[in-house]
């Protein structure tokens, strides 16, 4: 029933929105433990019934954070819309005490005003007026409604976690087609972060790889290897605009902006081996940060700016280094592994999240750079490649393999949930999770 | 049409170049790794042989050509040239010093393991290691340009070892001359 109701909301979708249709889709792929029960019931409608289900796509952001429990149309078997009808023992006997229940409104052509309610059947058991813990009116045009159930879900996350919710943040990727007898194609998309609304930056015949936001989410800094050589781009998001930012001759790869927006960290091979430099973008000014004859490669910026981690094989093998930006000193930093590589930091600065090979498969993995302690977070079911932390720290986006195709996956950072989001036409690879954007 | 053309004419060549290089290595790996690449390996390289249709042609007088093997192999995380591969880096150091025009783009791939940025300084390195060798036998450096792909131009396109050998490799491809 519910893949029914799954393919039917494809089908509606792709009915209503020729160009927007889902590439990929959340799948559950792990269990949760500790969760927040939650039930969202199904809104009450008056005119006519609007393209997106507004609780259906709020069960969805809640359940794939891994925070949640959520009892959804499917559990339930009345749906109330006021508070006045909520029976406050039906819900206590399910299991939860947190109840959301809405309403949406047509009041003129694609017009919608969409209210929605969060109680605590505590409460409400003895005193139904203060059972409101959250009571939020909106309108919006019909188009904007699945926004909006993004935004319902951050601000009823937001009140629950005490963290900020990333259900309106949006993704980077590369979408690979590889059609028989013909060149591939390489596509450098954006879509919401639950993978719909995907958009084309950038179309090509040659590889496009290392999508990388810029702090504010206007832009995307990227490679190309358009013309038979690599160069690096900065596209503005919203106008498909871009700039040539640096073409030098050999490798121009693995741009990561800095905390500040003002300069980008690159890997040039000018000298005949990769190393790393730092680009002013106002005066386009270089700086060489790495400089020996070994791969240095993958830098990612703490978030205080104050230094990178980058990939180094120095060493013999791939590990991660910290390099201090004030007395450009360089420190291993991982050792659990025989590769690490492609490091970030979480929001907080406290760890670093990377691509780990211990033996066989190739996992996602954190390091606590206080501690040392490392973990382990995939479940080495697949290869995975390309790791990209939630703006929140919640969650990790990486690119891995099923049935033989490349699709995202998403892990929580306590490892508590995965979610896979398959590809449904070509190879989906290369993501990056963008900041918050409002 | 023109690029099928080319196509065919790539998996005659290849397999052509397969029955000469089965005296020299080892007989199943290579007989596959023929097959495959003019399977799998299609994009890149074709595109490579669309700007010079007449370079390792079945029909070219030149002797040179006909011996020639321009993918060479490498081991997991390693830019260390194959022995087996040695004899035909040599054959292709003669073709260029033979004909100073003539210029190549030494491609650099690596299998799709690992980091999509630190396979681009790897397969860098492979293609490195093959102009070291090319330049060590009097060679022009100005005859060659090095491009690392990293991941992204898999010549297998699977997730098997076998795929992967074949993806890690160097691709020598003749630009003009």
């Amino acid at each position: 029933m519910r893949k029914l109701l799954i393919i039917l909301f494809f089908t509606v979708c792709a009915l209503f929105f020729k160009t927007a249709f889902a590439v990929i889709s959340l799948e559950l792929t792990r269990g949760i433990s500790g969760a927040l029960p939650i039930a969202i019931v199904p809104f009450g409608i008056e005119g006519q019934t609007p393209e997106q289900n507004i609780p259906n796509i709020v069960s969805n952001d809640l359940q794939n954070s891994g925070r949640f429990k959520v009892f959804g149309a499917s559990h339930l078997n009345y749906f109330p819309t006021n508070v006045a009808d909520v029976k406050w023992d039906y819900f206590r006997g399910i299991g939860t005490d947190n109840v959301v229940i809405g309403k949406v409104q047509q009041i003129g052509v694609n017009r919608y005003q969409v209210s929605f309610q969060l109680l605590d059947a505590i409460k409400g058991k003895n005193a139904p007026n203060e059972a409101i813990v959250l009571n939020q009116k909106y309108v919006v045009q019909g188009e904007e409604l699945r926004s909006l159930a993004h935004h319902i879900s951050d601000v009823i996350y937001q009140h629950m976690t005490g963290v900020r919710g990333i259900f309106s943040t949006r993704l980077a990727y590369i979408l690979v087609k590889r059609p028989a007898g013909d060149k591939p194609s390489y596509v450098l998309e954006v879509s919401d972060q639950d993978g719909y609304n995907p958009k084309p930056l950038l179309i090509s015949t040659d590889p496009i790889m290392s999508p990388s936001w810029s702090p504010n989410g206007k832009q995307i800094a990227y490679v190309s290897f358009e013309n038979r050589k690599s160069a690096i781009y900065i596209e503005d998001v919203a106008t498909g605009r871009r700039h040539l930012i640096s073409e030098s001759k050999g490798i121009n790869g693995a741009p990561a902006w800095s905390p500040d927006g003002r300069k980008l960290a690159l890997v040039l091979s000018k000298t005949g081996t990769p190393n790393i430099y730092l680009m002013d973008l106002t005066t386009q000014q270089l700086t060489q940060l790495t400089n020996d004859f070994y791969i240095n490669t993958e830098p990612s910026f703490a978030p205080d700016g104050h230094s990178i981690v980058f990939t180094s094989n120095r060493s013999g093998n791939p590990q991660i280094y910290q390099l201090d930006l004030a007395t450009r000193q360089a420190t291993r930093v991982t050792y659990d592994g025989k590769y690490n590589a492609r490091a970030s930091f979480t929001p907080d600065g406290n760890h670093i999240v990377v691509l780990n090979q211990q033996s066989g498969m190739f996992n996602i993995g954190t390091l606590s750079l206080d501690s040392g302690t490392f973990r382990v977070l995939t479940n080495g079911g697949a290869d995975t490649e390309s790791p990209s932390m939630a703006p929140n720290g919640s969650m990790v986006l990486f690119g891995t393999y099923q049935s033989g195709k490349s699709v995202l996956g998403m892990v929580a950072t306590d490892g508590s949930v995965q979610i896979r989001l398959p590809a449904r036409d070509g190879d989906v690879q290369d993501p990056a999770w963008s900041p918050f954007l409002s | 049409m023109q690029l099928k053309t080319l196509a065919k004419a790539m998996l005659v060549t290849l397999s052509i170049v397969a029955v000469s290089a089965c005296t020299h290595t080892k007989k199943n790996m290579d007989s596959t790794t023929s097959i495959n690449d003019a399977n799998g390996g299609g994009s890149s390289q074709v595109a490579g042989v669309g700007d010079n249709a007449n370079y390792g042609n079945e029909n070219a007088s030149d002797s040179a050509k006909a011996h020639n093997k321009n993918t060479y192999y490498f081991d997991f995380d390693r830019s260390e040239v194959h022995e087996s591969d040695l004899p035909y880096i040599y054959a292709q150091a003669n073709y260029l010093m033979a004909h100073p025009n003539a210029k190549i783009i030494l491609e650099g791939h690596t299998d799709p393991r690992g980091s999509r940025e630190y396979n681009v300084g790897l397969g860098e390195r492979r293609a490195n290691a093959i102009a070291s060798i090319l330049r060590s036998k009097g060679v022009n450096p100005n005859q060659i340009r090095i491009l690392s792909y990293g991941a992204e131009r898999p010549a297998a396109n699977g997730r098997t070892e076998q795929d992967f050998q074949l993806d890690r490799r160097s691709v020598a491809v003749h630009i003009q001359g």
